[in-house]
């Protein structure tokens, strides 16, 4: 049975958002319904997409029940990525349910992130040594793959660089920084080596919500030009200190369950381009190794050569990716809206959505989408 | 849509876990529940889990043991509500399965306290609406209305406001919250995972303990433990591959419909529930879930329930929620011995959430308990009479999230 994506909304990201969280929640949910053209009434399940640490509160869904629309409705709440709570609909979808509402949401001000990452440590050793936070981890496995596959800071700034400048055309993004240069980049604080402020993602504030629903139901009420879920994979890597960071493994075995699925053997021809989850520039690169694009130690070729520029034969990240800001839990429905925006604008037939989750990405979900 | 059966249940000792760290505690049941269903690791396609990351001080603690309970290159999805995180796992691990995604599935679902030199960095009911209050008191709310709010109990504060309502509803006495409580200390003392163990507990011995806030009694209150659940879920494709040479429980049926949190709306929807004890989310959840069962006469149907009852009141009002006796009158098959191990309906033979409450374990709990006395596995609290059709619930949120899963020893029809 297949599954549709009838409506989006999205809340332009922002910092020091001046709204409560249940407000940009019910803005959201609200702006999603009204694009899918539907009533409350008509949701059969709500899945909402937040976390009790980084909204700073014990069952962060308790108070957003009236917000995401879920009073008196099958609701549950997916405590990680928002694409994660699209899986989750979309088994809800195959069992009973005919419609759902995925929101997610991160307000960055209500408690720091990078603060965040440090309470995922191992509590035993690895937070007692106060060393270890997701920025100065990222460093170290930007070093390892750096130096392991000669990728320069150049190739990582071209990356950052490409993804700014496209932020800067998208009127969601936060960070616009319109005319920005390589040497503005490579020139930027550096937060822990080689990690610089413009070669990470910018935490912010962000709410997003999707209406899917089932093939049978979208015909009956002749929606048009509904996004099709084509293929959905995930997987989870071991904790970092267990696992080969030179690659991301488990992106790779996530990605090869999503084309299955879609019936994608040749990623390169047969979806035309991607909107992923990259919280750090080198990241990037590492992504389009595991989504099979190149071999592996091979990315900063496709960044070089300019093959996932905008007007490039793989455009990654057009909207301007986690770079243009990173709201978080809400990122990968950031990602799947832009793609599903993209798509409806003729951008392509099929493209591949991507976010991660957990320390140097432990856990990462690929979706492909199409628009028939 | 699939339909799904637990195959195999692992549990682990409950109570204070000072012994072993979270990565163990998990590992444990979820090992246990894997070789109770006689398959092998290789045979598990994803995992559901689940647990109140704040209480432990861990955030997201199963990527830090997910190849312990191995999860290894496998799908993880996470879920938690509050009280309800056990009900909310099972039930994801249904959609799993009952999607046609997954064929095996293992949920696991625990606590854990003392592991972080950080717990309670979101801990308590209290925490929460705290930042929705302080952003009040900083619009000018008076401090003298946020006492008013009565939120500072907490978890057990807000349930003693419930149990006031529902006894000035139902007209029953603090004695029927003794007879519950020690009901459920006697049956724990039969179940080798419970925490709080007193054989022979009778309700005068819970009557003589303290008046914590009046109707709750120190005897009423739940304790804080630690432990870990796990379900091994399977499509009835699986279960005739596998061919589990044991018995198996089948789910019939899930539902988990929210209400509006229990306070005065200042979440800005307005429609505060002012009637903690009215919990229409509960009877709304059970309906579906009966109609997804094909359960048409719950109280000929169903022969046993698992309610989740940190404080006793709850046992008697979800079990009129659930539909198995009139509103107002659970207090009077209590007198009668109707839900006790050898009555008529029992409910929580276990000894329930009153005796053990590993807050996310205790709604998986309540569904592998079911699960057992289907299979005829639970041993020394194993009810004598013939259990086809069991309910589990959970209840959790802001007195506001509730799950029901229906469990029967034979496939939907």
């Amino acid at each position: 049975m297949r599954i549709g994506i009838i409506g989006f909304h999205a809340l332009p990201l922002t910092y020091d958002i001046e709204m409560t969280r249940e407000e940009s929640v019910f803005e959201a949910a609200k702006g999603a319904l009204e694009a899918a053209g539907i009533e409350r009434e008509d949701i059969d399940a709500v899945v909402s997409a937040s976390s009790d640490y980084y909204d700073g509160r014990t069952i962060s869904n308790s108070m957003l029940i009236g917000a995401t629309g879920a009073y008196l409705k099958d609701e549950t709440k997916a405590e990680e990525d928002g694409l994660f709570a699209v899986l989750y609909a979309i088994q809800r979808l195959r069992t009973y349910h005919r419609t759902a509402l995925v929101v997610a949401h991160t307000h960055s001000w209500t408690f720091n992130p990078h603060k965040v990452s440090t309470f995922m440590l191992d509590p035993l050793f690895d937070r007692q040594n106060e060393l270890l936070n997701d920025i100065t981890l990222a460093a170290l496995q930007a070093n390892a793959y750096m130096h392991a596959y000669k990728v320069s800071e150049e190739d990582v700034a071209l990356v950052a660089l490409k993804n700014l400048r496209n932020a800067s055309r998208n009127p969601l993004a936060y960070r616009r920084l319109s005319g920005i240069t390589l040497e503005e980049v490579m020139s930027s604080e550096v937060y822990s080596s080689p990690i610089r402020e413009l070669t990470m993602a910018p935490c912010c504030d962000g709410a997003a919500a999707v209406v899917l629903a089932r093939e049978d139901v979208i015909r009956e009420s002749s929606i048009d030009d509904p996004i099709w879920i084509e293929g959905v994979g995930a997987a989870t890597d071991r904790y970092i200190r267990d696992r080969n960071l030179l690659e991301m493994e488990s992106l790779s075995i996530a990605a090869k369950k999503a084309y299955a699925m879609a019936g994608v053997t040749d990623p390169l021809t047969q979806i035309d381009f991607a909107e992923v989850t990259e919280r750090f520039a080198y990241q990037e690169l590492m992504i389009y190794e595991a989504l099979g694009l190149c071999q592996k130690g091979r990315g900063k070729y496709l960044i070089r050569s300019g093959f996932t520029e905008r007007d490039g034969d793989f455009p990654v990240n057009m909207s301007g990716g986690a770079a243009g800001g990173d709201a978080i839990i809400a990122t990968g429905l950031y990602r799947l809206i832009e793609a599903v925006k993209l798509l409806k604008n003729g951008a392509g037939e099929r493209a591949l959505v991507h976010s991660q989750w957990g320390l140097l990405a432990q856990k990462n979900i690929v979706f492909v989408l199409g628009r028939e | 849509m699939k339909r799904v059966a637990i195959i195999g249940c692992g549990q682990t000792k409950h109570g204070i876990r000072t012994d072993v760290n979270q990565a163990e505690m998990v590992s444990e049941a979820v090992w246990k529940a894997i070789e109770d269903a006689g398959i092998g690791i290789e045979d598990v396609e994803a995992f559901a889990v689940g647990n109140m990351q704040g209480f432990g001080g861990i955030a997201h603690a199963e990527m830090l043991f997910a190849d312990y309970i191995g999860a290894y290159g496998k799908p993880v999805q996470r879920v938690a509500t509050g009280g309800t995180v056990g009900g909310s796992v099972a039930q994801l691990a249904y959609y799993q399965v009952a999607s046609g995604m997954f064929d095996v599935v293992v949920a696991v679902a625990w606590e854990k306290h003392r592991d972080s030199a950080e717990p309670g960095a979101t801990t308590g009911l209290l925490h929460v609406m705290f930042a929705n209050y302080s952003y009040m008191l900083k619009k000018g709310m008076s401090m003298r209305t946020y006492a008013m709010l009565g939120m500072a109990g907490a978890a057990a504060g807000i349930s003693a406001y419930q149990a006031a309502q529902y006894m000035a509803k139902s007209g029953c006495k603090i004695d029927h919250f003794d007879m519950v409580a020690a009901k459920a200390r006697r049956n724990a003392a039969k179940n080798e995972y419970a925490h709080l163990k007193w054989p022979n507990c009778k309700p005068e011995d819970i009557a003589k303990t303290e008046m914590l806030i009046w109707p709750m009694r120190f005897g009423h209150v739940c304790p804080a433990s630690e432990g870990a659940s796990a379900i091994v879920l399977a499509s009835e494709d699986a279960v005739k591959r596998l061919k589990p040479e044991r018995p198996i429980a089948w789910i019939l049926g899930v539902a988990a419909y929210a209400d509006e949190e229990a306070d005065q709306g200042e979440s800005y929807q307005g429609t505060g529930v002012l009637d903690y004890s009215a919990q229409l989310g509960c009877i709304l959840s059970a309906k579906r879930a009966y109609e997804r069962a094909k359960i048409t006469e719950p109280r000929k149907e169903v022969d046993m329930a698992e309610i989740y009852q940190p404080f006793p009141h709850q046992e008697l009002m979800f079990s009129e929620c659930l539909g198995f006796f009139d509103e107002g009158t659970a207090w009077k098959a209590v007198e009668e011995g109707i839900t006790e191990i050898d009555g008529k309906f029992p409910i929580c033979p276990s000894g329930g959430v009153n005796a053990t409450n590993a807050i996310g374990s205790s709604g998986l709990q309540r569904v592998l308990e079911c699960a057992l006395q289907i299979m005829k596995k639970a041993k020394n609290h194993q009810v004598p009479k013939d259990v086809r059709v069991a309910v589990a619930h959970a209840w959790g949120g802001q007195v506001q999230f509730n799950t029901v899963t229906v469990l029967g020893c034979d496939p939907l029809r």
